[in-house]
Formats: structure tokens, C-alpha cells, sequence
């Protein structure tokens, strides 16, 4: 896929889970090999629209299509070339992080030296070469962490879904898996789906940014120009202005 | 000041009727009222009518002169090793000591937190004591006319005998699950244990339904005078007698005290001692058990070592995907304690029958063969199949299932590898009961073969069942959850079933059309109609309906949610 061709479209993309309306009407396209950064408060629909994009859930109405194939009759192609980080660890505690690896590798059908090859290097470069063969119970959930994203870019996708990637990292993690995703970006065209909370990271990773609140797309564009149009000093400040979440001061003490 | 322990009580309550929600009160008052009226009128009316059903009260009166005081023992034993276990079952299979965390940071004493969690318990586990004492307790009151203070003062002693107990079996749970803390490996040997705990409750029942004169003899014994189930037991017996209606004379009355060896004073002091001892010695140590632990990071690590001969077989052997993936679920599978605890309780039920068969040849003289047996123990198999395979140890959380359902046919190749994983713990499940079958009856070679092959298609069968159910309906390991109840019971439904269902089809063949199976099964095979129905098309049918709920089970698994 060539840069500048469009690895995400949505159009008019819909989800209800019974009266509550997750997704509404999202219109959205992300450039190959662009890094989509996907922000919004809590239960706003990032999580839906990725698992409906991935190809997990179905969406109520409108079209969704990545790489090219259509989310709804596509789907194991669309799983074969895409990568999902989900939002909570679903590792299993009694495999070590070599054959939990190993696992996942297997699932997505691949086997033998070039796969523990490839492991090898990853968890290396994520600092768990020392742990790699300790069960994963024992690990702390910074680490746990590190080992889901080992496994959503084993496969080299080239589509990959990050959902709260650097939740539960350290400032040093969290440094190595930005830079991990600017290289991929830059040097094998893969395209970055993130949702996150935090702005910090999104501003320093993303190229685009979406803003959904209430399932709806408020706004998009680059971190500058989100900055400048809602007239803020960063990508928080631009946030808060735009969805709201300042409390007063008075207001945080009335509970007294 | 707030009563700490009376309101960690009540939340102990509220999650032990958190089935009954909203109309809780109402719902527990009532259950109280029916199982009052159960005890005092209606189960003493049922189990006198069934036992003069069974034989006229002055032979009955006999028998249990005879075994008394080893059989009142007996029923002791049971209701105590129900109320220590069972709770310490219940709570093992899920560590909640983070909420020790929340009592300890709001300033809760430890002795308010073993408190509250005592009284909690007492109401639920109360009405299960006044369900069943009254079945246990109930032949003797009628056998020895006990008068109503009698019968007072003997459900007295039981119910103290009950707080003792549940106070007891609190500590201990407390000891325990702090010992094995809130963390993945503590909660896995938690459930493990939980399971294993289950099996010594199922042991005296089965003492109790089967070996009753003997196990009667063995717990008269006087070795058994140390322990602490022996005291409230002898002290019923001691009330029993000396309220009796029936007229029992000086010597019978001084033959029981030389059986019965402590006398009614000393018997009554022994329980209350035990009981009260254990109340500062819990108070005392609550310190030192209510702690938090230090958390994951200072557990003991497991790293794991080379894969062993059978592994590396299996990798040569499946050299592709398959073969990683079934590695890989094999050792997921082996490395949990729960799995493991489970596949013993598999062994040990399939052990029992041929053991329960054997009580009868002894005691009916009646000899089996093994055209007999076969028939029988594929049945008592399937339920051994289905224990360690349905409900538990095949997704930990919905996000895994997610990781899964994110790779190309993911669902698929995860349950072939869950299945092939299971194919091959049927071999153990299988070959224990074709051991102690053999040994038992001294069987020929290849009588043994039989029966372990027609075991070995009855558990793959039963794995088939419970893992496609199990994939319909994931309860992602809460053992407590309705979805693992209804995994259970609709697997074992289905498994038993399916390998009763050829022999009514056959009944009803013959009844509705005409058509005698039996008799065209054996004119075909030359053997016995009856077993060839049983051993051959029963598991066949079996693996059918196993292979329809794992193509069911793989669709729901793969499914796109809506």
C-alpha cells in the first residue's frame, strides 16, 4: 500500500448497543502510513469503533473498510493485516512470555526459528530479555503491557490498532514505544490506529488527530492546528476546551 | 460508634444471598419459616414413614441400638466436615483479601474483620444445618422416642456444635487465604485446593450412603475419642439415651456408657473447651493473618525450563501451527493447579464405582463380568470427562478471547488445540478406572483393553460436549458465576443423555414399532444386543452430538458480536 493512499474509511459508521448510541455517523479517513490519534473521555466510543474497524464486532449501520476490504465481509483478511493492542491485558498467567508469543504467532499461523527469531528481537528491544522465560503471572503490568504490544506487531501488520498503549508504562516504556511506532511508520508504512488519554504522548506521536466525544467526531486535523483553533498553549488544554471537564474550584470542595 | 464488625457481617451476608438481591429479607425470613416447619414436622414424618417402609420400627430399633453410638459419629462427621469444608470450598474459589486492604485502611480491627466475617456466615450456613440435621438426627429421636426436651437439648448441642464450627472453618479460610494471597498463582492453588476440599466432604458421604456398618465400626473405635467431631456426637448420643422414651434399663444404659467410654459431663466440657479455646486463640492470631502482602513482584518466580521428551514429540511430530498452538495449550492447560485438582477428582470418581462394585460383590456375592461392567462404567466415565473440561481452564478473560478472535480463524485453531489438549488428558482419566478394574476383578488383558477403549471414546466424547458447550457460553473461570453452573449441568446432561438415550430408542422400538435392536445387534455382531448398543452405539452417538456442540462451540466463539 503507497503512502498517501487511504488505509481507514468510514462513512456514516453506526452503533448502538440497545438505547445507547456508541458510534454516530463517523466519517473518517487515515492516510497509510499516518499515525491516527484517536482522544476522547472515557465510554465515548474509541473502543467500539476499533473492535468494529478490527473486525471483532458489527456496527448497526454505515461502511466501514480497511485496507481496502470491507469490515463486514472481509473479516479474516482484514484480521490477516491488522494488529489490535486491546485495552486490557488478556494474557494467559501460566505461559512464560516466549510461548505466550508463541502462541499468538501460531494463531496468526506462523511457526518455527523465524518466528521465535522475530520474538527474540522484540521482547530485546522492550527490555524483557532477562524475564522472557518467566511465567507471565509474575510480571508487573507495565511489563504485561510490553508483552501485548510484542504480540500485535509480531505478525507485521500492516494496520495496527493501539488501545490505551502507554496506560500503564513508565516514562522510559512509554519513550521506547514511541519510538518504536515513528520507525515503523517511517520505514515500513505502517499505519498507527491509537487511542489514548494521554495528550502528551499524542501530541508527540500523532500525526492527525481525531477528536470523538459522545461517539461523534468533533474535530480533526493535526495537533497544531487542533491547538490553534481552539485558541489553547498544548493538545490537554486544546482537549479540555473542547469536550469540557474543568471543575471549579468551589465545586470540588462542595462535597464537604 | 459504629458496630465495624456487625456491618462487614452484613456485606458478608449480602454476598452470600447476592443471588436473591432486592426481596433478600423477605426470601431469607421465609426460607427460615419452611426450614423450621421441615424440621420439626415434616422431616421427622418422612423419614419415619420411609423407615417404617423399609422395615418395622422395633427391627430398626435393633440395628441402630447395635451401630449406635459409631453411626451417630458418622452423621457428626458428616455435618462437621460439611461445615468446615464447605465455606473453606467457597471461599477458596475466590481470594478476596483485597478487601482487607479497604478494612485495614479505614481502621478496622482485625478481630472486628473475623468477627463480622463469622456472623456473616452464620444465617446461610444455618439453614443448610437445619435441612439436613433433621434427615441425619431424625431415626434416632424416633427410634429412641427421645422426649421434646430432648430433642431441644440435641439440637442445642448441634447448633453450638455448628458456631464452633463455621468459627473454625472462618479462621482457617482467613490462615489460608492469606497465605496464598490475591495474586494469578495463589488464586489458581486457591481453586485447586477448593476442589480437593470438595473431595473430603464427598467421602463420608459416600461412607455414610454405602459403608455405613463399617465405617460405623471403624469411627467407634476408641482412637477416635481425640477428635473434636467425636465430642458433640457422644454428647447427643449421651442425651439421646438419657431422654429415651423406650424404656432402656439400668445395664443397657451402662453398655452404652462402656461404648460411648467418656461420660456425658466430660463429653459436654471437651466440646465446649475446643470451641471456646478457639475464639482467643483466633482473636490473638487475627494480627498476624489479616496482613497485606507485599504484592506480585515478591512472589516466587517461575521461569520455565527446556520442553520435555513428550513436548519435543509432539513438535516433531505436528510440525505446523497446530503443533505449537497444542504445546502451548498443553502447558497452559498442565501448569494450573486447578486443572491438575480437577483431573484427580476425575480419577477418584472414576476409581469409586468400580470400588462401590466391588462392596457388592463382597456383600451380595454377586459376580461381575466384565460384558457387565463395561456398561455401566460409561456411564459413571462420561461424568469423569466432563469435571475438568467444562466451565474452567479454557479462557481466563474476555480479553483474551478478544486477542483470539483478532487472528485469521483464530477461534478455529484455538479450540482444535483446546480439543487435541484434551484427547490427551483422556488418557489418564481413562486408564485409572481400567487399573482399578483390572486389579479389582482380576481381569484378562484384553478385557482390560476393552473397557479402557470403550472409556477412552466415552471421554473424548464428554470433552467434545463440554468444550463446545463451554465455548457457547465462556464463564472465563468464575466457578461462581450461573454461566459456569449452566456449563456444568448442561454438559453432564448431555453426556448422560446421549449415553442413556440408545437404550430407551431401543426400548421404544420395541414397544412402538415392534422392532427388537437387541436382538438384531446381536444376530449381527454375535455378542450380547444389550452391551452392543450400550458400549458401541451410545459413544458413537456420543462423539456425534460431541462434534455437533464443537462445531456449535467454534461458531460462537468466532462470532462477530452484535
Amino acid at each position: 500500500m503507497a503512502k498517501n493512499d487511504v488505509t481507514i474509511r468510514t462513512q456514516r459508521l453506526n452503533k448502538s448497543f440497545g438505547t445507547v448510541q456508541a458510534v454516530r455517523n463517523l466519517d473518517l479517513d487515515v492516510m497509510a502510513g499516518s499515525r491516527f490519534g484517536f482522544l476522547g473521555p472515557n465510554g465515548a466510543g474509541k473502543t467500539t469503533t476499533v473492535r468494529i474497524l478490527s473486525g471483532l464486532l458489527k456496527q448497526t449501520s454505515g461502511y466501514a473498510e480497511v485496507c481496502g476490504l470491507d469490515v463486514n465481509k472481509d473479516r479474516d483478511a482484514v484480521k490477516a493485516v491488522t494488529g489490535l493492542l486491546p485495552e486490557t491485558p488478556g494474557l494467559y498467567s501460566k505461559l512464560s512470555a516466549v510461548e505466550f508469543l508463541e502462541f499468538i504467532g501460531a494463531l496468526n499461523g506462523r511457526n518455527g526459528s523465524d518466528l521465535h527469531r522475530r520474538i527474540d528481537s522484540l521482547l530485546g528491544i522492550l527490555g524483557l530479555e532477562g524475564r522472557q522465560d518467566d511465567l507471565l503471572e509474575s510480571y508487573s503490568s507495565g511489563m504485561k503491557q510490553k508483552v501485548l504490544v510484542s504480540s500485535t506487531l509480531l505478525h507485521e501488520p500492516k494496520l495496527v490498532f493501539l488501545d490505551e498503549p502507554t496506560s500503564r508504562l513508565d516514562p522510559s516504556a512509554t519513550a521506547i514505544i514511541k519510538d518504536l511506532i515513528l520507525v515503523l511508520a517511517e520505514e515500513t508504512d505502517t499505519t498507527f490506529f491509537i487511542c489514548t488519554h494521554m495528550t502528551g504522548f499524542a501530541e508527540a506521536v500523532c500525526d492527525v488527530i481525531g477528536l470523538l466525544n459522545e461517539g461523534e467526531l468533533v474535530t480533526r486535523g493535526s495537533p497544531q492546528e487542533l491547538i490553534e483553533s481552539a485558541g489553547a498553549r498544548n493538545l490537554e488544554d486544546a482537549y479540555l476546551k473542547i469536550v469540557g471537564g474543568k471543575v471549579d474550584r468551589e465545586v470540588l470542595l462542595a462535597w464537604r | 460508634m459504629t458496630r465495624k464488625w456487625y456491618h462487614i457481617a452484613k456485606a458478608e451476608f449480602y454476598v452470600l444471598t447476592s443471588g436473591l438481591r432486592r426481596h433478600r429479607k423477605v426470601t431469607v425470613t421465609i426460607m427460615y419459616v419452611l426450614a423450621a416447619v421441615w424440621a420439626a414436622y415434616f422431616a421427622p414424618m418422612i423419614i419415619g414413614g420411609f423407615l417404617g417402609a423399609i422395615m418395622p420400627m422395633e427391627v430398626m430399633r435393633t440395628l441402630l441400638m447395635v451401630m449406635f453410638p459409631g453411626l451417630m459419629r458418622t452423621v457428626i462427621l458428616f455435618l462437621w466436615a460439611l461445615l468446615l469444608l464447605f465455606p473453606l470450598s467457597h471461599a477458596l474459589q475466590e481470594i478476596k483479601i483485597g478487601q482487607w486492604e479497604i478494612f485495614l485502611s479505614n481502621n478496622v480491627k482485625t478481630r472486628d474483620i473475623l468477627a463480622g466475617t463469622f456472623v456473616g456466615k452464620i444465617p446461610m450456613y444455618g439453614l443448610i444445618v437445619m435441612v439436613f440435621a433433621p434427615l441425619l438426627i431424625s431415626p434416632f429421636m424416633l427410634a429412641f422416642e427421645v422426649s421434646l426436651i430432648g430433642q431441644a437439648l440435641v439440637y442445642t448441642v448441634i447448633a453450638l456444635m455448628v458456631l464452633s464450627t463455621i468459627w473454625l472453618s472462618n479462621f482457617i479460610t482467613a490462615i489460608i487465604q492469606a497465605r496464598l494471597g490475591d495474586s494469578s498463582r495463589g488464586n489458581d492453588i486457591a481453586k485447586a485446593l477448593s476442589v480437593v476440599v470438595a473431595l473430603i466432604v464427598i467421602i463420608p458421604m459416600y461412607g455414610l450412603m454405602l459403608f455405613m456398618p463399617q465405617l460405623s465400626g471403624i469411627l467407634g473405635i476408641n482412637a477416635f475419642l481425640v477428635m473434636p467431631f467425636t465430642w458433640p456426637a457422644d454428647l447427643v448420643s449421651w442425651v439421646t439415651i438419657t431422654f429415651n422414651g423406650i424404656g432402656l434399663t439400668g445395664s443397657q444404659i451402662l453398655a452404652f456408657g462402656a461404648i460411648l467410654q467418656l461420660d456425658m459431663l466430660t463429653s459436654a466440657l471437651l466440646m465446649a473447651a475446643f470451641g471456646l479455646a478457639f475464639v482467643p486463640i483466633a482473636i490473638t492470631a487475627a494480627d498476624r493473618v489479616f496482613t497485606i502482602s507485599a504484592g506480585v513482584r515478591t512472589e516466587t518466580v517461575t521461569t520455565v525450563g527446556r520442553e520435555n521428551v513428550f513436548l519435543r514429540g509432539i513438535r516433531s511430530f505436528a510440525k505446523g501451527p497446530f503443533g505449537a498452538l497444542t504445546i502451548v495449550s498443553l502447558k497452559d492447560f498442565g501448569r494450573k493447579a486447578q486443572n491438575l485438582s480437577k483431573i484427580f477428582y476425575g480419577v477418584v470418581l472414576a476409581i469409586i464405582l468400580p470400588m462401590l462394585m466391588q462392596q457388592i460383590t463382597i456383600v451380595e456375592g454377586e459376580v461381575f463380568e466384565a460384558a457387565e461392567i463395561l456398561p455401566m462404567i460409561s456411564i459413571m466415565i462420561g461424568v469423569v470427562g466432563v469435571f475438568p473440561f467444562a466451565g474452567t481452564g479454557f479462557l481466563e478473560s474476555k480479553d483474551q478471547l478478544w486477542i483470539i478472535r483478532s487472528a485469521p480463524k483464530g477461534a478455529s485453531h484455538f479450540m482444535r488445540a483446546r480439543v487435541a489438549t484434551g484427547f490427551m488428558m483422556a488418557i489418564p482419566l481413562s486408564l485409572a478406572p481400567t487399573i482399578a478394574m483390572t486389579l479389582m476383578f482380576n481381569l484378562a488383558l484384553l478385557s482390560a483393553v476393552q473397557i479402557f477403549c470403550a472409556a477412552y471414546v466415552t471421554v473424548c466424547g464428554a470433552v467434545m460436549v463440554s468444550m463446545g458447550i463451554t465455548a457457547q457460553n465462556p464463564n472465563y473461570e468464575d466457578t461462581k458465576s450461573s454461566a459456569h453452573q449452566t456449563v456444568l449441568i448442561t454438559s453432564m446432561m448431555l453426556v448422560q443423555f446421549t449415553l442413556i438415550g440408545p437404550l430407551f430408542a431401543t426400548i421404544f422400538l420395541d414397544i412402538g414399532l415392534g422392532f427388537n435392536l437387541f436382538r438384531f445387534m446381536e444376530s449381527i455382531f454375535g455378542l450380547s444386543g444389550f452391551m452392543v448398543v450400550e458400549l458401541v452405539l451410545g459413544p458413537t452417538v456420543l462423539l456425534l452430538v460431541g462434534g455437533l456442540m464443537l462445531h456449535l462451540g467454534i461458531r460462537s466463539l468466532g462470532k462477530v458480536e452484535v
